[in-house]
């Protein structure tokens, strides 16, 4: 029956047009997703270039000036901006903390709407928590990002819709079923075959363009064979997990126009309502503290550590004997009391972010509990790690941005404490950052929509177990 | 071939069927007569085993269908009162479809000269069926039945909306499979056709088989009385 089936299938296909319309929508797409992801990628490396450049720029001119100071040449600055006191530099010439894109990042915008993608930690400011907040245009995220995920998660499903929702139903519609059900094959096998018939199609459609597209806007997809391996997986698992729910809905309902909308409410109930669902539940179980009362605390507690810059600072020489040894009074300025502030109030509001940043995760590990049960959330989720736009890549920034920010202030404490001066020699030994990509398995996806996709066909085999031909060909 | 004992089928507190016993030997064409509701199309299918018998069984060579499904169907070949096949299929591609699925596998030849059997004109083989007249498309039909070396046919008014020339060439191409031995029971509201073509006939009202005849031995007016008599229009026709 297979050969047939096969042989016949595509004959049809063909000869419907079905083949060529889904090739040009399919094209249409991934092409318009490619430059808009593409595009997005651009934008964010002339970002990060430009702030290094500009980096660079400044740091070419405070050499310049240092070595002017220690040739004991006059230079025209005010004697707060002179780049021999540590603070200045600190301040006033950060290094850029850049997350780079990865090698599929065009493919998935994720968090990348709602994170700026580098960081000027500075020796003092916001630095403490490093506001990570920053919003591109609302109605970009309102309507989201027409990017390669959008259109494999929200669009793809549609297509296998239009694709397989009437296989059976459109038989007997047509009354062809009633001559294929006097042939010595089971209905079901014969729905099957298909099915995967079609899949099997549209996968060859929907691999070629992809890579195809990818090709021609040079997007490189052979540089990272497992991350291109890794894309294709995840894309037929969803697909393969769309075709075991049209057979369900092809065995258990009926007529070609109830298949539709029982296709249709299952699509907005696993792409819209039920990832919107975990997420409403999550904030639910586990909310977050408010951010305003959490700042406001934040604040409370800076004003009250500037009042006692001085005790704190007496407690912080006490702490650190290296540097009392070279204190006087004289020599001390608002520098000495603020960094010493800074540094006990860290350790201070810990507890208080610390707390926020555990009800973040609880709820992130609630929404990856039960992420199964939307394979959209699944697959969306592994293409964003597969693009590097993860929310726990974002964490992994964030946490090696505080890391470099605390490691830039300490870098001029021993200058601070010691009144000793910034000098050229000490450009070199600067702190740098340097993000490293965390290691994320994307494929833990694959098995997982594979094994749903299998109950799901066999749940359609078993539904349908005791139901006669008489009962399929008389469904309406 | 075609055998059924006590078969019953209900439907609640309505019986499709009452205890239908049939033999159709090899070479014989059964036409079952009846009006609508007199349950010939339920005993089809329950012989196609598109439906579960109530209670009694249905054979198809020996088979029984129900515990069999897919090997009883080996043999049969089923013709419904409007044939449908795929439209962007040629009459050629539709044959080799239906018999590729039922596990045969005839060259290009072979399924043109089952389509010449069939009494399907030459020009008609590569066309796509979607412009097929009802006759041509009963024709693609008997084709498939050919090819499948079908040794059972049944058929469910097949010749219903057909005009009376196509009509007569379906009758002759039953003629033609009769003589290979194929055994057929073909339900119909045609009295005439049924009397040409039939080797038996019988009589169905309210699920049950009122009358059988041989063929042979009843001329068309006495077919039409006793048809008459058993649909109670005794008193119009008198």
């Amino acid at each position: 029956m297979l050969r047939p089936n096969f042989k016949y299938e595509l004959k049809q296909l063909l000869r419907s047009n079905w083949l060529w319309l889904l090739c040009i929508i399919l094209i249409s797409l991934f092409s318009f997703a490619t430059y808009n992801g593409l595009k997005k990628v651009e934008a964010r490396e002339a970002l990060i270039a430009s702030a290094k450049a500009k980096t660079q720029e400044n740091d070419t001119k405070m050499l310049k000036t240092l070595d002017s100071l220690e040739q004991g040449l006059e230079v025209h600055l005010k004697p707060w901006d002179l780049p021999s006191d540590p603070i200045v530099v600190g301040s006033d010439h950060p290094r850029v903390a850049a997350m780079p894109a990865a090698d599929f990042t065009f493919l998935a915008t994720g968090q990348s709407d709602l994170f700026a993608h580098y960081k000027k930690p500075k020796v003092y400011g916001g630095g403490i928590i490093e506001d990570f907040t920053e919003m591109t245009s609302p109605v970009q995220l309102l309507f989201g990002s027409f990017d390669l995920a959008f259109v494999i998660v929200f669009l793809l499903p549609l297509l296998i819709i239009a694709f397989s929702y009437n296989v059976l139903s459109a038989e007997r519609e047509s009354g062809t079923l009633r001559l294929l059900a006097a042939q010595p094959i089971g209905i079901r096998t014969w729905v099957l075959q298909k099915l995967l018939i079609r899949f099997f199609w549209l996968s060859v459609l929907v691999l070629v363009s992809l890579i195809g597209v990818l090709l021609v806007f040079k997007a490189d997809p052979f540089t990272n064979i497992s991350g291109l391996l890794g894309l294709l997986g995840l894309v037929l698992v969803y697909m393969l997990f769309w075709f075991a729910l049209a057979f369900l809905v092809n065995l258990w309902v009926g007529s070609s126009a109830k298949n539709a909308v029982a296709m249709l409410g299952l699509w907005i109930g696993f792409v819209l309502l039920v990832p919107s669902m975990l997420n409403q539940l999550g904030t639910t179980i586990y909310p977050m503290p408010s951010r305003t009362l959490m700042i406001n605390e934040l604040r409370a507690r800076q004003a009250d550590a500037t009042e006692r810059q001085d005790e704190i600072l007496d407690n912080y020489l006490r702490d650190h004997p290296e540097y009392a040894v070279n204190d006087t009074t004289e020599t001390r300025n608002f520098w000495h009391g603020y960094m010493a502030s800074q540094n006990l109030l860290r350790d201070e509001i810990k507890p208080v972010t610390d707390r926020y940043n555990a009800q973040l995760k609880k709820q992130q590990r609630w929404v990856n509990r039960f992420k199964w049960l939307s394979p959209a959330v699944t697959i969306q989720e592994s293409l964003n790690k597969l693009a590097g736009t993860a929310t726990s890549d974002y964490e992994n920034y964030r946490e090696q941005v505080l890391a470099f920010s605390e490691e830039w202030r300490a870098h001029f404490m021993p200058f601070l404490y010691n009144n000793q001066k910034f000098a050229k020699a000490d450009y070199p030994d600067l702190p740098r950052f340097e993000y490293q990509k965390q290691d994320q398995s994307q494929m833990a996806s694959i098995p997982m929509l594979l094994l749903i996709s299998l109950v799901l066909f066999g749940l359609g085999f078993l539904a349908s177990r005791n139901m006669k031909s008489g009962g399929i060909l008389n469904q309406a | 071939m075609i055998t059924t004992n006590d078969l019953t089928k209900k439907y609640g507190g309505h019986i499709a069927l009452d205890n239908l016993n049939l033999n159709v030997k090899e070479g014989e064409i059964y036409c079952l007569l009846g009006a609508n509701g007199a349950g010939k199309t339920t005993t089809i299918n329950l012989l196609l085993g598109f439906i579960e018998p109530t209670s009694g069984s249905a054979f198809i060579n020996q088979l029984n269908v129900h515990e069999n499904p897919k090997a009883t169907k080996q043999f049969l070949a089923y013709i419904p009162e409007n044939l449908m096949l795929y439209p962007s299929l040629t009459a050629v591609e539709n044959l080799d479809y239906f018999s590729g699925i039922a596990g045969k596998k005839p060259t290009t030849t072979a399924l043109k000269g089952f389509l010449e059997d069939a009494g399907l004109q030459p020009e008609a083989y590569d066309k796509r069926t979607s412009t097929f007249s009802k006759g041509m498309r009963q024709k693609v039909g008997i084709a498939i039945a050919l090819a499948k070396d079908a040794k059972v046919l049944l058929l469910d008014e097949p010749t219903s909306g057909l005009d009376p020339k196509a009509s007569n060439e379906f009758g002759n191409l039953l003629q033609k499979l009769r003589k290979k031995g194929v055994a057929t029971l073909m339900a119909t509201h045609d009295l005439f056709r049924a009397k040409e073509v039939a080797t038996h006939i019988g009589i169905m009202k309210g699920g049950q088989l009122k009358q059988q005849f041989m063929a042979d031995d009843i001329s068309l007016s006495q077919l039409e009385k006793a048809y008459l008599n058993t649909m109670d229009y005794k008193e119009t026709v008198s």
